[in-house]
């Protein structure tokens, strides 16, 4: 076996493409940072110069940009050599925090357990994303849902898509009488997190019964389903007439894609809302001056006018104390660059996973502790 | 090698030191590595030996360490879940990011409880489904290869099993959630659904019929898995059948279906019980092809075509999620449901073993 | 009914039956084979073979240079142990008076072993070696843990060959003044040598294509597989077929079902050395004992 370097044999026509296509991508960045007036531009770290692998696993919400941040940032400093994997933000905790992955993407930030038992243990944000609830029923637009009525469908009291409690949010529209069938995560999911946390939020019995987690004890409903990761509650809706599923918004063109419904959610002051950069950038900024220095806030159905209900940070989960002091600064140096403006946070990055950046007090306090992995 | 019988050893050949330059002088003796090379040869048997014993241990050895690990991991849930782990239904993890109490000195998150008799109940029912359909299958391939087919087409049919029992499960599963499963469930399914009456047995077939993931598409593909297996086996015992006591019944006028009743099948009755009952532990510590194609729901199934786990499936899609309860209360439960799939296993393979092991001292017997 | 019609109608029934049973077998096969191959073989591309994965993006190269590396491991590791262990119980362990089989409970635990879920093995190994002794993903913990896993299936393939290396061979070295350990080393495994082959083929085919247990030691990477033997994760051509069927970029689809042709390949391959090994010996093998 050869030795590794960073240096992939690619047929030239590829590397052509790809070349081309990060430069184009550092060009629209320069761009973009030059048009981020006064926005906080932290300086970049360089990495170790000697070679240096980072691993990263966790949050399949997360997943696709990293996918987008790696070739681009070992590009940047071939030094550093990224491996990404989705396995659920459960696994993305759990593995970093038993020292097999260096980095855990999650969706859901540490459990005050999981803190007491790893005091050096960081949960940083690096950008604010969303969950919106998918459905496949071909023929219905802009279905209007509430968070209570979500709840009574994964508790089994809605059965079917023309029940009475569905068709008064949703005067007007033709509902078909097929049956619901409810898909939930079967790994521990920082989607599943967000999402019981919005359940508890609205529907009192959901909150008597079921804790919040990224795995939760789900009610048992006739016809559920359960499937691994984004990419199969994606794959298992659009499959399954009927389905109802909460998919992270980062697979929205995806389900588009797959003629998947989006639907429109209630909000705190009553309004359907989408997630759009508006919709959660209103969130989003109803708790930035409450988010504490370690970063963990549930940013769920907030009550500014205008918010979408279910937006959440995208955490880094991270060891302050690394075993070596190059990977250290590696990731340093690696997440810093992700929640640069200029660089993994600029809009380029962020729209193709339709994420909105960290505001700028957020963005400090992910630097301070950034600043602590040694 | 001296051959007139002279022992072996008391001629060192070619150890010896270069000759001296003058003539009539006595043979210096071995040398270093000549004394090397005769202690060598002397003791490699014991070397052999000591190898040898060193290897056969190490087997019981893992499978002690193993059960012990499990053993220690398993004690908290053992401990605070008791009896209701084999009988309760609800697999509830508790309250993660809420607040931790002591029971019997194991601290737990508030509300976590775990019931695994749904996941032992899906293995033994997948495990049945699999050894029901496979059983008659793999006896009439073996039948068919061995008494029926020309020489040729039956070497290409062994390769085939062959090829079959190499696939690795994974692929399997991939074939079962992407091809079998929506096959059957849109094929095969309904109309089975449609034609069962609502009486107590059949009930079980009735609809819905789901989308293809579920215990019936679960056992089925294991099924396929263990074909292989029982096939092969069946058909070397076949092969092994004396052909004295199949030619006297056909000259009596026997049919064919008569010799194979009557002659064939009670000399292999015993082995192929074996080989099925070694299929059977095969089928029980499946884990990849029947977490994809089972829809991982921790339920007991309410009809067969529904989603359904089993132990080892649980046990790899929740192993990540069960280490982010800080207590490691939720990997001890996963830890006995390990234990108990493990003792399940070493048991059926210890009852597999006897019952072979007594077919062939009464084959040396006959 | 008269008792001629229903024995002939019955035997027909059992040719039937036989006959069905034998499509049973081979339609699920053909089924599965060109069900791989029909997904894979029209989007292949041989730049896979070269190319490490990147995210969803790449190539195999990774996972098939870290597969060969593992079954490379397996080879060294449970190879030498199975391959003493069945010298053991074949040769140079005491037989039992009652004639029943040597090797008492060290026999039991073999064939124990051969049926043990992979699962609870990977499991073990997790938590003992991973997290227990810190080593974290690697190509130890992964390789230990299929070698516990493969060594009863070459135990007993080593055994097997060396029960019918006929003992005029043995006979013979004795007359002669070979010593027992000279006998077993240059004439006895080397006759056995075919089948103690074809077990460790069958072992490698095993090992290739396990994947609960390497998901626990070996992690996931998209490097090439290093000499660091601990605290770094290893590919192997199972995970994409794992968890790459249902992502969503059709990229990744297509890694999957390329990943499933290839460990495909390589079973294949496996098995038809196995029977040039097989066929060979017969050739050049004397006639009777």
């Amino acid at each position: 076996m050869r030795r590794h370097t960073n240096v992939t044999r690619t047929p030239r026509a590829f590397r052509f493409i790809r070349q081309s296509a990060i430069g184009g991508a550092v060009a629209a960045i320069a761009l973009s940072a030059a048009s981020v007036a006064g926005a906080a531009a932290p300086t970049i770290p360089a990495p170790p110069s000697s070679a240096v692998t980072v691993a990263e696993t966790g949050s399949s919400l997360l997943y696709p940009l990293w996918n987008l941040w790696q070739p681009v940032y070992s590009h940047q400093y071939p030094s550093v050599t990224i491996s990404t994997a989705s396995t659920g933000s459960g696994a993305g905790i759990s593995q970093t925090l038993a020292g097999t992955a260096n980095i855990g993407a999650s969706d859901a930030y540490l459990a005050p357990a999981q803190v007491q038992a790893n005091k050096n243990a960081l949960n940083i944000p690096l950008a604010i994303s969303s969950q919106f609830i998918a459905y496949n029923v071909p023929g219905v637009k802009n279905l209007k849902l509430s968070g209570n009525v979500i709840a009574q469908i994964y508790q089994g009291s809605i059965t079917k898509w023309n029940a009475a409690p569905i068709a008064k949010l949703n005067k007007g529209v033709t509902l078909p009488s097929t049956p619901i069938v409810t898909v939930h995560r079967a790994d521990g999911s920082g989607d599943t997190f967000i999402f019981s946390q919005f359940m508890s939020a609205t529907n009192s019995t959901w909150n008597t019964k079921i804790p919040i987690g990224t795995t939760i004890p789900w009610p048992t409903v006739s016809g559920a389903l359960a499937e691994t990761g984004n990419s199969g509650m994606l794959s298992g809706c659009s499959a399954t007439p009927g389905c109802i599923a909460y998919i992270g918004v980062s697979y929205l063109q995806k389900a588009q894609a797959a003629n998947l419904g989006e639907a429109l959610l209630q909000n705190a002051k009553g309004q359907f809302v989408l997630p759009t950069t508006a919709t959660v950038t209103a969130a989003a900024a109803s708790f930035t001056a409450k988010t504490p220095k370690s970063g963990a806030i549930s940013m769920i159905n907030s009550s500014a006018k205008g918010a979408y209900p279910i937006i959440n940070y995208e955490y880094a989960i991270v060891l302050a104390n690394q075993p070596s002091s190059t990977t250290a600064s590696a990731i340093r140096s690696l997440l810093t660059w992700a929640i640069s403006p200029a660089q993994g946070s600029s809009t380029t990055f962020l729209n193709s996973v339709n994420f909105v950046p960290l505001p700028a007090k957020v963005v400090t306090q992910s630097i301070a502790q950034i600043k602590k992995i040694k | 090698m001296p051959a007139d019988g002279t022992p072996v050893g008391a001629v060192p050949i070619g150890v010896h030191g270069p000759s001296p330059s003058s003539a009539g002088q006595p043979p210096r003796g071995p040398t270093p590595w000549g004394r090397i090379a005769n202690l060598a040869r002397r003791n490699e048997e014991t070397g052999w030996r000591v190898a040898g014993r060193i290897a056969v241990v190490l087997p019981l050895a893992a499978l002690l360490f193993a059960i012990t690990i499990l053993a220690i991991k398993a004690w908290p849930s053992i401990r605070v879940n008791g009896f209701h782990f084999l009988t309760g239904s609800a697999w509830a993890p508790g309250s993660t990011y809420g607040s931790i109490i002591k029971t019997d000195g194991v601290s737990h998150p508030q509300g976590s409880s775990y019931g695994a008799w749904p996941l032992i109940l899906g293995t033994i029912q997948t495990s049945v489904i699999a050894v029901v359909i496979a059983l008659p299958i793999s006896i009439g391939a073996a039948f068919a290869i061995t008494e029926r087919l020309p020489r040729s087409a039956a070497r290409v049919l062994g390769f085939t099993v062959e090829l079959l029992a190499g696939v690795p499960s994974v692929v399997f599963g991939l074939w079962g959630i992407l091809t079998l499963g929506p096959f059957l469930a849109q094929n095969v399914y309904p109309h089975i659904a449609n034609v069962m009456p609502d009486v107590p047995v059949l009930r079980y077939f009735r609809s819905p019929t789901g989308h293809g993931e579920g215990l019936l598409t679960g056992g089925i593909v294991l099924a396929i898995m263990i074909i292989p297996i029982i096939t092969a086996t069946t058909r070397d015992l076949l092969r092994q059948v004396p052909s004295l006591p199949k030619e006297g019944a056909s000259s009596l006028g026997m049919t064919e279906w008569e010799v194979a009743r009557s002659v064939t099948l009670p000399w292999v009755r015993s082995g192929v019980i074996g080989a099925t009952v070694l299929g059977l532990g095969r089928a029980i510590g499946e884990t990849i092809a029947l977490a994809m194609v089972t829809g991982s729901i921790i339920q007991v199934a309410p009809n067969i075509y529904s989603p359904m786990t089993t132990i080892a499936a649980t046990i790899i899609s929740q192993l990540d999620s069960a280490q982010t309860d800080a207590t490691g209360f939720a990997i001890s439960a996963l830890a006995e449901a390990a234990l108990i799939l493990a003792v399940i296993s070493v048991v059926v393979n210890v009852i597999a073993r006897m019952i072979i092991n007594r077919t062939s001292r009464l084959g040396a017997n006959a | 009914m008269t008792t001629t019609r229903w024995r002939s109608i019955s035997t027909w029934l059992f040719k039937l039956g036989a006959y069905l049973a034998l499509l049973a077998v081979l339609v699920p096969a053909v089924w599965l084979i060109g069900g791989v191959v029909a997904r894979a073989v029209p989007n292949f591309e041989w730049d896979v073979l070269w190319t490490p994965t990147q995210g969803t993006n790449g190539g195999l190269e990774n996972a098939i240079l870290g597969t060969f590396v593992l079954m490379f491991g397996v080879l060294i590791v449970a190879g030498s142990i199975g391959v003493l262990a069945g010298i053991h119980l074949a040769e140079l362990s005491r037989p039992r008076k009652s004639g029943k089989a040597s090797g008492g409970i060290f026999r039991l635990a073999i064939e124990v072993l051969s049926g043990f879920p992979s699962i609870v093995l990977g499991y073990v190994a997790y938590v003992a070696l991973v997290v227990g002794l810190n080593w974290h993903f690697g190509i130890l913990p992964a390789v230990l843990t299929l070698s516990v896993l493969v060594i009863p299936y070459i135990a007993k393939g080593t055994e097997s060959a060396l029960r019918q290396v006929p003992n005029g061979y043995r006979e013979g070295a004795v007359a002669l003044g070979i010593s027992t350990g000279r006998t077993l080393r240059t004439i006895v495994l080397k006759a056995a040598l075919p089948g103690i082959a074809t077990g460790l083929l069958l072992a490698l085919a095993i090992s290739g294509g396990e994947t609960a247990p390497l998901l626990l030691t070996a992690g996931w990477t998209n490097q090439l597989p290093s000499f660091h033997l601990i605290n770094q994760p290893v590919a192997y051509l199972t995970y994409p077929v794992y968890t790459f069927y249902n992502d969503p970029s059709h990229h990744a689809q297509v890694l999957s079902y390329d990943a499933a042709l290839l460990l495909i390949v390589l079973v294949l391959g496996l098995l038809v050395s196995a029977r040039v090994i097989v066929a060979r010996t017969q050739r050049h093998s004397e006639a009777g004992a």
